[in-house]
Formats: structure tokens, sequence, C-alpha cells
């Protein structure tokens, strides 16, 4: 029997221990009766994708055995507690095991997958007593922390449904006028600025988006002070705010450099800014402005002296050009015509420190006060200085200050303030320089003039262009409003004709606070006029 | 010891900055302090025991970016944390930097 084919040799047993511990498990089975290989759990809620929850210190209800014999073993059932079930009660004795394992469902698959330790003695996942139900305590009721809808006023609504439909018909006129609107929102601007025009198609003509060319009308309402969110509206070409309540106009309205129309009729405004000039020189396009009438401050020309008024446009150009120097001049390729001022008089200047201490004799009265007395006028051959800085101003070779290098360094306080005021913490900046003990006094005021500076967007200084939020000097032009009509004839020369509004001398001349932001940016002096005294 | 290049500001907590003369100079407070009869003339060591170490140590780079941008134009803005700002705005009122026009001579 030699040949006799032997069989393979057997596989290598079982190691003993799992085997022993397996027997014993199924010598002694568990305690429930199933027989289904599947532990005999079941869950109290039916949805299995509800088993997995772990969290909020709720725990799922277990059961040992089957469901039929159970019943809820937890306090509020109707049964009460002498109908326990009868699954054998949970080991006590048991030494604590170091860590729990984590109760997974189990699905049966039909396939004994489950390694040797799932049955093992480690397993206590049978020895856990049904939880009582736990049901949550009414909390008291805490506080909801959503913020409130915004509620709209019924003029506000009116406002919104206006701008609704222009941008869904695509109008471009947004009348908002006689509504009683004390302020425009941004919700109205936003509106507004959605507004996009149906292109006009026409035959052999290429297909084009132009830009919107909004006239928002907002007349004959109640508004205080000048709604600066639609100073964020690009596209303005039409701004009425004719018959309002207004007493100042912000620098930023020199922004909107695509209006041709803007009526600031009816209202109580004193001076215009100096920004407002950006709207008003050659090559804007700014064709109507309406201005009167308004409060503004009148200049005082009973005192005047010869060279007080620019009598000439010449006169006048000479000071623009020597005052301004750095204001962009535009090439004109055709002839042009729009709104153009000429300088007429000047106030004195009033020199400021960084404290918003005024330092020369001469100071402009408070834009909200009455007003008041005229303007007194200087020369335009002068220049008012205060005595201890006289030499300095215009002749400073070497720059070394702030108060006389205006594009130099800024100082310290002004760089903090600037940190301070343009970061989300403003408030609290307010609140530290007007009630912190250790601030010295006098930082409120310049505080509180940065914050307005800076809501308003911003303040430039009109000689050298830069951003400041400490003016250093300040004075009112008095200004000519007129059209300038530009032609260029055919040697390429222009020729300039400027005629006031309202016929010369009838009118008198409109003010624009022009802001300095150092002690050199200051009007120039005019040399004296030698024809203009020969011919009087 | 009076006539060296630098001298030494203290901070409050005991830091030293050497910083150069000529740039400390822009502060009119210290300008005055190193005026002959004072004792800081003789040693060129100012102490400010106002000012911790990091508010003295902002005031210090001013004094050199002023210092290097004096002469120039269109120098850009020194950068200052916001949450300094307000320190920041008492020192330079204590060093008499906030743009009160004081030509130097």
């Amino acid at each position: 029997m030699a040949d006799e084919p032997t069989l393979p040799t057997l596989p290598p047993p079982l190691p003993v221990g799992d085997r022993k511990k397996r027997r014993r498990n199924l010598d002694s089975p568990p305690t429930q009766s199933s027989a289904s290989s599947d532990p005999a759990f079941f869950s109290s809620d039916d949805d299995p994708a509800l088993d997995n929850y772990h969290h909020n210190g709720r725990r799922k209800k277990r059961y040992v055995g089957t469901w039929f014999n159970q019943q809820p073993a937890s306090s509020d059932s109707a049964m009460g507690e002498e109908s326990l079930p009868s699954y054998p009660p949970p080991r006590r004795n048991r030494p604590p095991q170091p860590q729990k394992r984590e109760f997974r469902r189990q699905l049966d698959s039909g396939v004994w997958m489950g390694t040797e330790g799932s049955l093992t003695d480690t397993d206590d996942s049978f020895d856990l007593e049904p939880a009582a139900a736990k049901f949550p305590v009414a909390s008291p009721r805490t506080k909801v922390l959503v913020s409130a809808p915004p509620t709209f006023s019924p003029q506000e609504l009116a406002a919104q449904r206006i701008a609704r439909t222009c941008v869904e018909r695509g109008t471009e006129q947004v009348d908002l006028s006689s509504l009683s609107l004390e302020t425009v929102s941004p919700e109205v601007v936003k509106l507004i600025s959605e507004i996009s025009p149906i292109p006009t198609v026409t035959r052999d003509v290429a297909f084009e988006q132009r830009d919107p060319e909004i006239q928002l009308y907002l007349s004959q309402n109640l508004f205080r002070s000048f709604p600066t969110a639609i100073l964020n509206l690009e596209h303005l070409t039409l701004l009425s705010l004719r018959a309002n309540n207004l007493d100042q106009i912000p620098p930023a309205i020199g922004k909107l450099t695509n209006l041709e129309a803007l009526n600031l009729g009816q209202n109580f405004i004193r001076v215009f800014p100096g920004e407002m000039l950006n709207l008003l020189h050659r090559g804007s396009k700014l064709r109507n402005l309406g201005f009167q009438p308004n409060r503004f401050w009148q200049p005082d020309t009973t005192i005047a002296t010869a060279d007080t008024i620019a009598t000439t446009t010449a006169r006048s150009d000479e000071y623009d050009n020597l005052t301004y120097p750095n204001r962009p001049t535009t090439k004109l390729e055709s002839s042009w015509s729009g709104m153009t001022t000429k300088i007429h008089s000047r106030s004195a200047v009033q020199f400021m420190d960084g404290t918003h201490q005024t330092l020369s004799r001469f100071a402009l009265p408070d834009i909200p006060g009455a007003r008041g007395a005229p303007i007194e006028l200087e020369s335009l051959t002068s220049l008012a200085v205060p005595k201890e800085f006289a030499p300095k101003i215009r002749q400073s070779t070497t720059p070394t200050n702030k108060a006389f290098n205006p594009k130099g360094a800024r100082s310290l306080f002004e760089l903090a303030l600037r940190a301070g005021i343009t970061s989300p913490q403003v408030e609290e900046v307010r609140a530290w320089a007007l009630h912190a003990e250790d601030a010295p006094r006098h930082f409120s005021p310049v505080v509180e003039r940065a914050v307005k500076i800076h809501r308003e967007g911003g303040v430039r200084c009109a000689v050298c262009g830069r951003d400041t939020l400490i003016p250093m000097a300040q004075w009112v032009e008095f200004r000519r409003i007129g059209r300038t009509t530009i032609t260029v004839d055919a040697d390429g020369k222009e020729v300039e004709k400027f005629t006031e509004l309202g016929g010369a001398g009838e009118e008198l001349p409109v003010p624009f606070l022009m802001v300095g932001c150092s002690w050199s940016c200051i009007p120039a002096k005019l040399e004296k006029e030698v024809d203009v005294k020969g011919t009087t | 010891m009076s006539d060296s290049k630098y001298i030494t500001l203290v901070s409050g907590d005991g830091f030293e900055f050497v910083v150069l003369r000529e740039a400390a100079l822009v502060s009119p407070t210290i300008k005055g302090m190193l005026r002959s009869p004072f004792v800081e003339a003789q040693t060129g060591r100012c102490t400010f025991p106002e000012f911790n170490a990091i508010i003295l140590e902002k005031v210090v780079d001013y004094f050199h970016y002023w210092h290097r941008n004096q002469d120039k134009e269109d120098v850009p803005d020194m950068e200052i944390p916001v949450e300094m700002c307000l320190e920041l705005l008492m020192a330079a009122n204590y060093f008499n930097l906030d743009a009160k026009p004081t030509p130097r001579d």
C-alpha cells in the first residue's frame, strides 16, 4: 500500500485558546433566546439612521431579548415597575472594564464575521440595564438671539417699491421725489445700482452694453443731512436734491464725476465743499447746476480794497494757476461747453494746529450756526499768517515738518489717529477720547472731527491733493459760477468764453470751503496788478 | 558723552533703545530734555516711566521713519497696529509729535 496516494496534510489546528473560547460560549449560550446570529438587540427607535447618536448625553435605550418579551422599563411606563422583563439581572461583580466597547449596529449579513473577541466575556453590552427614559427638561425660555428683521417705514417701503419697478423695467429715471424721505437707505441704493438699461437693438449696429445713466430725483423730501449712500452710485448723471433741508454737502460729492445735472436749490447750504470744483472745471461733464436759493455765506464787500476782487477772468485764472499748480488740465480735442467757476474773492486763511486750535486771527464761523455776519475778505495780493511762522511759510527750502512739507511723513499723531478711525473700533476710540481720564482734553474735538471727515468720505487737500484727517488750514473762496464755451478754431487755438449765470453782478458769488493739509498748502499771493490800477 | 551720536531711551519696564540723536530730536520733548542744564544732557540717557517697551519701540520706529523720510515726498504711511493706536496717541501727545508746527532751527 505504499503507492496509495496520500492526502494533503491537514491544516494546522486552530489555536487552542480560540477554540476553547468559542466552545465555551456555544456551550453556555447567551441569555437571549433568539435563534439569529445577531446579537439580540433592538433599538427603541425603528429608524436605523437614528442608531448612531451618542451625543447630548442622551442614551439610546437598549434591551436584551426578544421584543415581545419586553416591557418598557422606564418609569413613565403605564405598566409600572413590577412587570420587569425576564432576563437575568446584570452581573454586578464584574471588575470594572478599562474602556467600554462602542456599540455598533450589526446588520445580519448571513455570514459570521465577528471576531473572536466579540463574544467573549469582555463584551459588556449585555450588562447594561435598560436606561431610564429621559425627557428633555423644559428649560427656561432662552432669549432668541436672531436679530429682528429690519422694519421699514412706509416711506422707505414706497421708495423701495419705486426703485424695484425701475429695476424691472430698466428705466433709468428714479423718481423718489415728494415721499417725505429722511434718508436714502442702502437697500434702495443697492436696487438703484442694479438698474441696467435695455440696449437699443437696431440693424447694422453692433450690440453693445452701455453703462446706465441714472437720473435720481430726490426733490421735496425731508433730508436734513446729505444721503451719503448715494455717493456710491457711480453712474449717476442727474441728481436733484431740490427743496430739502440740507445745510452741508459732503466733500465726497466730488467723486460723482459723471454728473451732468445737479440741483441743490432751495436748501439751507452755507458753503459748498472745495471738492465740488472737481465737477466744475474744464472738461468735466456737468452742464447744469442749480444752486439758488440757499443760505450761502456772503462776502463782506464793504471794506474791499482794489485787489480784493478779481475783476477780470485773466486775474482769476492767474490765481487758479498759481494756487493749484497740481490740478490736472484736460486736453480738449474739440469744442467744449460746461459749467466752470472763476474766483471772485477770498477770505483770509484760518491756520490751525494739529489739535484743532486756531492760531490765526481769522476764523470761519461754525457751519451749523446761523448765516451770521458776512465773511471778511482778504486782498488777493496779501496773506495774513500767524506771526511766529511768517518767515517759514512758503519760503521754507528744507521741508522739515508736517506743517511745511505736505507730502512728507505724517505725524505720529495722525498715523495713530488714522489707524484707530479706519478700524472697526471707531466707537471705542471716540469713547476713550471723550471719557478716559488720562486722555488730554483736546483729543476729543480732534477725534470727533476726524471721524466726521472719515464718514463723509475723506477730505482732500485743495492744493496738494493729499487726503487728510487733520486739516491745518482752511479758507473760503467766493466764486462766480458760469458757463464756459471753448471752441477750437482751425489753427488749434482755443477760444474761451465765460458767461456768468444770471448775468454779471446780479447774483452774489458762491462760497467754496477750501482745505489745506499743511501750512504750505495755502493760497498763492498774487502780484499787485499794475494795469488795473492804471485804469482805475 | 553729551556729544555722542546716539542717545539711549529707557522704557518704564527697563528696556533700552539706542537711537540716533538726530532722529530723536524730531520730538521737541526729547530736544528739551537734552538741553544742557538737565542730567539727560550729560548722560545721553532719557527714561520714560510712562511707556512700556512695546510703545516706546514703535515711537523709536517712528523717529527713524521720520529721519529717513524727512526730505522726501509722497512717503508711504508707517503701519500702526490698531491695538496700539490709543497708547500711541498718548505717546504722540507726550513727545509732541502731533503735527504742531514747531519749526526746527
